[in-house]
């Protein structure tokens, strides 16, 4: 056997059989079968998993012992027999989006989700925040610090921690792009828009029209950013308009020849 | 006439330096250069580290006459000088059971104990490398260098030595499992992120025998081999970072650390890093992560650290009593070391014991000694005779042991098959007085500050916890309360990500499976039965027990105390703020709890 192919692992997933690669994240070898985890603080965006929501949580069975896993980070090494609706799972689930839910109290999905995985019962008396939709999921800071951008970070610790700019105050590393408000899965990450300016974490930036047709283009940040990664000039036109342009140059050019 | 060597040891720990020794030290030298005392006498007042009974401090020490004087003030040089030549100053003596007890092993608190990482604690000067060479130091490395690093590993093998942060991992087997990794550099960090209330194990050890610490990682280093070692400790031990720092400055001058160890082809380069004060930091990958600059947020450790951990490399953490065990283990060799503990935890243990025990300190004792040696024999027992309620061993994380484990060997697995843990060495002996669900409830409180708040199970049930606990403290406890924290507390045991959300919910655990009524009383009764939870107690005068002295009545903050002198006193309820100083105060058992009426 060449070296390159990589051992290959048995596990059944609920029942039903399944091979994969040594290494590979439990998570995945269970999507690319059809079996449903719940999740949410993974990105497909990302390699790197947090591993925080602990709602991906599976039982993995080796050799008559078994034991919680969180799915998405977990490297399946030898064969085994996975649970992933097992009573056990159900209810360690439940109290997790149950506390979920009473954390983000004003977002619906959360709590769409908790009730589907469990229901309110014998939670009444769990206390919810006063307001907000944030679960500390971090993918909004993952988004930012694979941008390269690192505006927002997760500050202080324990039950205080929240996502924020250093000290609260408009991050001066924001180009306003809006990553971290597109991949938040609450929508907990707000943004106002008008004709001429975005405002986000509480700083507002210049927005960039195209000159040739006005579509959106950009903050001004975000165009001033990509020009000098690229060593090149702030556009003045949109994309669609620079290729129309280009197309029409290589028309008339061809025309000639 | 000839020349005497004799020695006053000052202990010069934190806990003595609290209590004033620089002071002490300072007052004894100057009367020694007063008297000029160095032709007959060559009095070398030595600081050394912690002696352990810190309750009494500070303490001084003849030598080699031995005489153990306790609670020294200034004022008291003189009288300590003239009793070189004399009679002990009586006054400064240990007082057990009517007699004086001049000399240490006379002295029940140290009798007992069996010494080895802290043999050389409040011996010899921490900043004297030579104090540390004269007392066998650095042997255990000369031998290392001279074996294989293989030879090194069967040696701690041998020895049996298990982690003694708690988790309690075979050392011999970590150390194998790394050294088996061809991935270069790796690391050896030292763990000195001591963060459990009450516990001062390692910043006592690192502060008194700092040596011991840096020849058990060179050793390790070797045993590994790594060429690069961290120490992390936590930016409070501001003391044991200062004799760290000073041990790792002498060890390169005297080449024990460097480019060429002991003039071998070995080398070994120490540093260390500021802990920035996080609780969770003590945590292995959260810790690994702060050293890298990084938030200080634990990983899935579904990849050990000894294949992957500090910079992606094979690292191995231990923490500071393993380390500083080793370069006995390999001086006196493993087998000397496994002769003492139980059948599967070998060697000693250091316990930091505080709370309502009469002799609080450092005590290290050969491991399977019971709580009961420890509380009763060493400790002296309860403060003011009264009745042992629990001991939280561990810290936040560990579990509070009640009176019917008292006489468990305390080792690693024992306590933890009854729903227990030895832990880290932290012990905080609780009497009657204490409330086991105020101090779920304090414990909870640590740990939603302290925890990383990276998961959920973690930071969410840990802050609901704690308004469920201290609505329960406060009188508004639920039926069904137990059971939604039990629910809480089972989720949060295999859902958190790291080992301390894991062990999170040990104190409201072990207080439900050993104190169940206490709970069930302040929810059901509306009544705290050790009277301590002042929404739900009310304090009332014994008339047949006053005696009328009046002292409740000067302890009472609130004014709230009345009586003639000599005549029983009583409590105005509606001025009394149920804070219980007058119980403290009252030398007559006179001052009753009961519940509130609602």
């Amino acid at each position: 056997m060449s070296e390159l192919v990589k051992e290959q692992i048995k596990l059944v997933l609920d029942g039903k059989e399944c091979f994969c690669e040594k290494g590979e994240y439990l998570y995945d070898v269970a999507k690319r079968n059809d079996i449903f985890i719940p999740v949410l603080c993974r990105s497909d965006a990302f390699d790197d998993h947090r591993a925080c929501c602990r709602v991906c949580i599976v039982e993995v069975e080796i050799r008559g012992k078994s034991k919680v896993v969180t799915s998405c980070v977990y490297p399946v090494e030898e064969d085994c027999t996975v649970y992933t609706q097992s009573e056990k799972i159900k209810e360690e689930r439940a109290v997790v989006m149950a506390l979920l839910a009473h954390r983000a109290p004003e977002s619906e999905i959360i709590g769409g989700m908790a009730q589907g995985m469990g229901g309110t019962e014998g939670f009444a008396r769990l206390t919810p925040l006063e307001a907000g939709k944030c679960i500390l999921c971090g993918l909004c800071v993952q988004a930012c610090d694979s941008l390269g951008t690192g505006a927002i970070s997760t500050v202080l610790r324990g039950t205080e921690k929240r996502v924020d700019t250093p000290y609260g105050n408009p991050s001066k590393a924001c180009i306003g792009c809006l990553s971290c408000a597109n991949v938040c899965p609450t929508g907990e990450i707000v943004f106002e828009e008008n004709e001429k300016t975005r405002t986000i974490w509480k700083r507002e930036f210049e927005l960039v029209f195209c000159e040739e047709c006005g579509a959106l283009m950009g903050t001004r940040e975000m165009l001033e950013r990509a020009a000098a990664e690229t060593d090149g000039e702030v556009p003045k036109v949109c994309d669609a308009c620079r290729k129309k342009a280009m197309a029409d140059e290589m028309m008339h050019t061809y025309r000639f020849v | 006439m000839t020349k005497r060597t004799e020695k006053i040891l000052v202990c010069c720990g934190t806990g003595c330096i609290a209590n004033g020794a620089l002071d002490v030290a300072a007052a004894i030298e100057a009367e020694v250069a007063a008297r000029n005392l160095d032709v007959e006498v060559s009095v070398d007042v030595v600081r050394t580290g912690c002696s352990g009974e810190c309750e009494q401090g500070p303490v001084v020490r003849l030598m080699p006459r031995d005489t153990m004087y306790y609670r020294v003030k200034e004022s008291d040089a003189s009288a300590i000088i003239d009793s070189l030549e004399g009679d002990p100053v009586e006054k400064l003596l240990l007082k057990k059971g009517g007699v004086q007890v001049e000399h240490m092993d006379e002295n029940p608190f140290y009798a007992l104990q069996h010494k080895v990482v802290l043999k050389d604690v409040g011996i010899i000067d921490p900043l004297s490398l030579d104090d540390y060479i004269a007392h066998g130091g650095y042997e255990g490395l000369k031998r290392a260098l001279e074996i294989t690093p293989e030879q090194i590993i069967d040696e701690v093998d041998k020895s049996g030595l298990r982690g003694k942060g708690g988790a309690g991992f075979p050392t011999g087997r970590k150390w194998r499992t790394a050294a088996g990794y061809d991935v270069f550099p790796k690391y050896i960090v030292c763990n000195g992120d001591e963060g459990d209330p009450g516990a001062f194990m390692d910043g006592s050890t690192m502060e008194g025998s700092p040596h011991a610490v840096i020849e058990g990682m060179i050793i390790g280093a070797l045993a590994i081999g790594a060429e690069e070692g961290i120490l992390y400790i936590r930016d409070e031990y501001a003391l044991a970072r200062d004799h760290i720092q000073k041990a790792i400055d002498s060890a390169y001058e005297a080449g024990i650390l460097g480019d060429s160890i002991l003039g071998t082809s070995h080398k070994l380069h120490l540093s260390i890093v500021r802990g920035g004060g996080a609780f969770v930091c003590g945590e292995s990958t959260a810790l690994m992560a702060s050293i890298e600059g990084r938030v200080g947020e634990p990983r899935a450790k579904y990849i050990r650290s000894v294949q992957r951990g500090l910079f992606d490399h094979p690292t191995v953490l231990n923490n500071v009593e393993t380390l500083a065990s080793i370069p006995t283990i390999l001086r006196d060799g493993g087998e000397e070391y496994a002769k003492l503990g139980t059948e599967n935890s070998k060697g000693t243990k250091v316990f930091a014991m505080v709370g309502k025990v009469k002799h609080t300190g450092l005590v290290e004792v050969p491991m399977g000694t019971t709580l009961r040696t420890l509380i009763y024999d060493i400790g002296g027992g309860i403060i003011d005779d009264r009745h042992f309620k629990a001991s939280q061993t561990g810290g936040p994380s560990g579990g509070r042991i009640p009176e019917s484990l008292l006489d468990l060997p305390v080792d690693f697995d024992t306590l933890t098959e009854h729903g227990a843990m030895m832990g880290s060495g932290g012990m905080i002996v609780m009497d009657d007085r204490s409330c086991m669900v105020e101090v779920a409830r304090y414990y909870v409180d640590f740990l939603c500050e302290e925890s990383c708040g990276k998961c959920t199970p973690c930071r969410e049930g840990l802050r609901q916890m704690r308004a469920i606990l201290t609505d329960i403290c406060e009188g508004r406890g639920q039926e069904g309360d137990i059971e939604l924290l039990e629910r809480i507390c089972h989720t949060m045991e295999d859902a958190s990500l790291c080992a301390l959300g894991r062990t999170a919910a040990n104190p409201v655990l072990t207080t439900i499976k050993f104190f169940r009524d206490e709970y069930e009383a302040h929810i059901k009764e509306h009544r705290c039965p050790a009277g301590v939870c002042a929404e739900l107690t009310q304090f009332v005068i014994d008339a047949a027990a006053c005696t009328g002295c009046g002292m409740c009545m000067k302890a009472c903050p609130a004014d709230a105390i009345s009586g003639e002198k000599k005549t029983p006193h009583s409590i105005d309820q509606a001025k009394c703020i149920a804070c219980g100083s007058c119980r403290e105060a009252c030398h007559f058992s006179a001052v009753l709890t009961e519940g509130r009426s609602a």
